[in-house]
């Protein structure tokens, strides 16, 4: 018999049954949706993540961390702490070993970590947010994502990056509007006038006042961003960035929270934090040993890659794993449907072994047919799949959108996933239609032949 | 009887085993059938006719004993052996035409040609022209509820000879008909027999029937051979 042949009875005798066959067919397509679907959210978390590192270059950052902003970080449970090994007092994080790290092999760049905080004013509405310092070397590299307009080309320049959630959050919609506007910068200073008033101090504590007052800047905005992570250890941890050079004119808090501001009183000064990049991923190493050897703690998201793989195949073994409940019941739709289709031509199959049909030929009839339903469910069940996850990624997407949070695509269809879903639909079908066809071909002819 | 034969069984045996109890459906049954042979088989219901016909139709194995076809021993084949040997060699034609329903008269008559290397093309043609040999080359589009017993029959002898095969092992193919249409059908198979050649050996209750057509008449009861002639 011509493979033709097969693929041709096969779709005769499915058709014959078109309930049935629909019926079944649907069952492997919702199993075969399902899993495809698990799958492809599965693989496009992943590839957002690994994208947005990639793309931004984290992976070549190493985050330098003095002892005490590594204690106060600690409390953060998405922040791992590397201990150093030696118990000794860690050095300061100041400019003398900026310079000294630069001169490692390998080291590109070398900036603190500096934020303040600032009160914003756009147009008629005001947002509160912190701002990061950031040289214009890093405000130039991919690791800033810009949307629309440029970065700052000076250290001096007065010019900031705004992102684009800030903007939404200040009623700017469509970001290419904001470029080019002045937006107003109040930065808080302290101020002892109104602690050294009579009452000043009760004032205070009775919570009517505070020791601080307002210095109001304005700058043009060059550039609006993505939105930038501001929990990890990233290099970005602010709503808006400004040149060094611009930042060190402005009399302001360096301290990002109160909390800050009170344990920093009476310490050594120092930075909190040191970002470092590298020209290569074989430098990490090198300069997290000389940091750590200083007693400094570091931390490179490099480190956390294989983690991050292994927290991903978790969560793919637990999306595969609740796919396959659907593939299974799929499955036992298939033996159940190709049981009862024997029973129905078990006459039918008496004749074609009567008129010269081996087991062999008998099995492949119904192996073909099996596959049939296979090959159908596995299209179908990737457009669908496919058709959900295009479902669930407009509900997501809009429902980030009201927050102020970017465009993501939630589910990745490689080419993979696409091939893969089709055979395995096939080769399952297969799996299930062995049963039923070996009590096809076990049918004796003769006892066929008298069954009505 | 020719004991160098075309067909030629030796002490052949087949018995039913159901638990403790045994059926002994043919005892020994020797027999011989020269090429181009008409052999009438007759006998009482349970007297192992068709049991014979399944065992040299090749649908069945026997107990003990030997079934020889052109030389070969068919008894010793294998299951994918006798499978081919139904498929070229005999073609078999039954008491309730055996035709699947959900094919058309075409379809069904190409059904053998399908299980060998046939383009689809050749195995519609050949159908077509084993149709118009039976008279029922109009009615190739027809399913078998819309065709007549004797009709159907046809259509039954057509898929028959679809692989021009050298015997035809006929098992009460009037035994559904009426008499008409009985004779019917017994002419066309004793048509194929004188001129084509071809080896017939067909059971029927109708013993004056047979024995008008048929060169050589066995009775079987209770599985022997209990009476040969020579038919009219």
């Amino acid at each position: 018999m011509r493979i033709a042949d097969y693929i041709e009875q096969s779709f005769f005798n499915l058709w014959k049954k078109k309930l049935r066959t629909f019926l079944t067919t649907f069952g492997v397509v919702i199993g075969i949706g399902a899993l495809v679907s698990m799958i492809s959210f599965g693989k496009g978390m992943q590839k957002n993540v690994k994208d947005q590192f990639e793309k931004a270059a984290l992976f070549n950052y190493v985050t330098i961390i003095s002892n005490s902003e590594g204690e106060h970080l600690a409390h953060s449970p998405r922040h791992r702490r590397v201990e150093p090994e030696s118990n000794r007092p860690g050095r300061v994080l100041d400019d003398d070993f900026i310079h000294e790290i630069t001169q490692l092999e390998g080291v590109e760049l070398a900036f603190p970590e500096r934020r303040f905080p600032a009160n914003l004013k756009l147009g008629e509405k005001e947002q509160f947010a912190l701002v990061q310092v950031l040289p214009t070397d890093v405000c130039r590299s991919k690791l800033m994502q810009l949307v629309v307009g440029k970065p700052y080309m000076s250290d001096n320049e007065n010019a900031v990056i705004i992102s684009d959630s800030l903007l939404r959050r200040l009623n700017i919609k469509d970001p290419k509007s904001a470029i080019g506007r002045k937006i107003e910068v109040a930065t808080l200073i302290l101020d002892l006038k109104n602690f050294l008033k009579p009452g000043g101090i009760i004032s205070i504590l009775a919570g009517k006042s505070l020791p601080f007052s307002e210095e109001s800047y304005t700058f043009t905005i060059a550039g609006v961003c993505e939105r930038a992570g501001f929990h990890g250890p990233m290099p970005l941890r602010s709503d808006v960035f400004i040149p060094p050079g611009t930042a060190d004119q402005m009399k302001k808090l360096s301290s990002t929270s109160i909390w800050d501001f009170f344990q920093s009183k009476g310490e050594t000064k120092g930075y909190s934090m040191l970002n470092v990049r590298v020209s290569s991923l074989k430098y990490i190493d090198s300069v997290k040993a000389y940091a750590e050897d200083q007693g400094l703690r570091t931390f490179a998201l490099v480190d956390q890659l294989e983690e991050m793989k292994t927290a991903f195949l978790v969560m793919d073994m637990f999306l595969l794993a609740v796919g396959m409940i659907a593939i299974v019941v799929a499955s036992l739709g298939i033996i159940n449907t190709m049981v009862m289709s024997i029973l129905e031509r078990y006459k039918e199959i008496g004749i074609m072994k009567a008129v010269g049909a081996t087991n062999r030929d008998v099995k492949k009839i119904f192996f073909f047919e099996s596959g049939v339903i296979g090959f159908a469910g596995g299209v179908f069940g990737l457009i669908l799949g496919w058709i959900v996850s295009i479902l669930i990624n407009r509900v997501v997407n809009h429902i980030l959108s009201k927050q102020g949070a970017p465009h993501v695509d939630c589910f990745a269809f490689p080419w993979w996933l696409c091939l893969g879903a089709i055979l395995f639909s096939i080769v399952v079908s297969l799996i299930a239609g062995i049963y039923p066809t070996l009590r096809a071909a076990r049918v004796d002819p003769i006892v066929a032949l008298r069954h009505d | 009887m020719d004991f160098n034969g075309f067909v030629r069984t030796e002490n052949l045996s087949k018995v039913y085993s159901s638990g403790r109890i045994q059926v002994v459906a043919l005892d020994r049954v020797n027999l011989s059938v020269a090429k181009g042979c008409f052999l009438g088989v007759t006998g009482t219901s349970g007297s192992g006719k068709s049991t014979l016909m399944n065992l040299l139709g090749g649908l069945d194995t026997p107990s003990t004993g030997e079934i020889h076809v052109q030389g070969k021993r068919i008894s010793e084949f294998t299951s994918d052996e006798l499978a081919l040997y139904r498929r070229y060699q005999v073609g078999m034609i039954f008491q309730a035409f055996n035709i699947i329903p959900s094919y058309t008269a075409l379809q069904n008559v190409a059904l053998p040609l399908l299980f060998s290397d046939v383009t689809k093309l050749q195995r519609l043609r050949r159908a077509e022209e084993m149709l118009a040999k039976v008279g029922l080359h109009s009615r190739k589009d027809h399913r078998p509820g819309e065709l007549s017993g004797g009709e159907q029959q046809r259509v039954a002898i057509a898929r028959a000879l679809i692989h021009r095969p050298n015997i035809i092992l006929a098992d009460e193919p009037t035994g559904n008909l009426d008499s008409q249409t009985s004779r019917e059908i017994v002419e066309i198979l004793s048509d194929l027999n004188r001129n084509q050649d071809l080896t017939v050996i067909m059971i029927s209750h109708e013993e004056h029937l047979l024995a008008e057509f048929a060169d050589e008449m066995i009775r079987l009861q209770d599985g022997h051979v209990v009476e040969q002639s020579r038919g009219d």
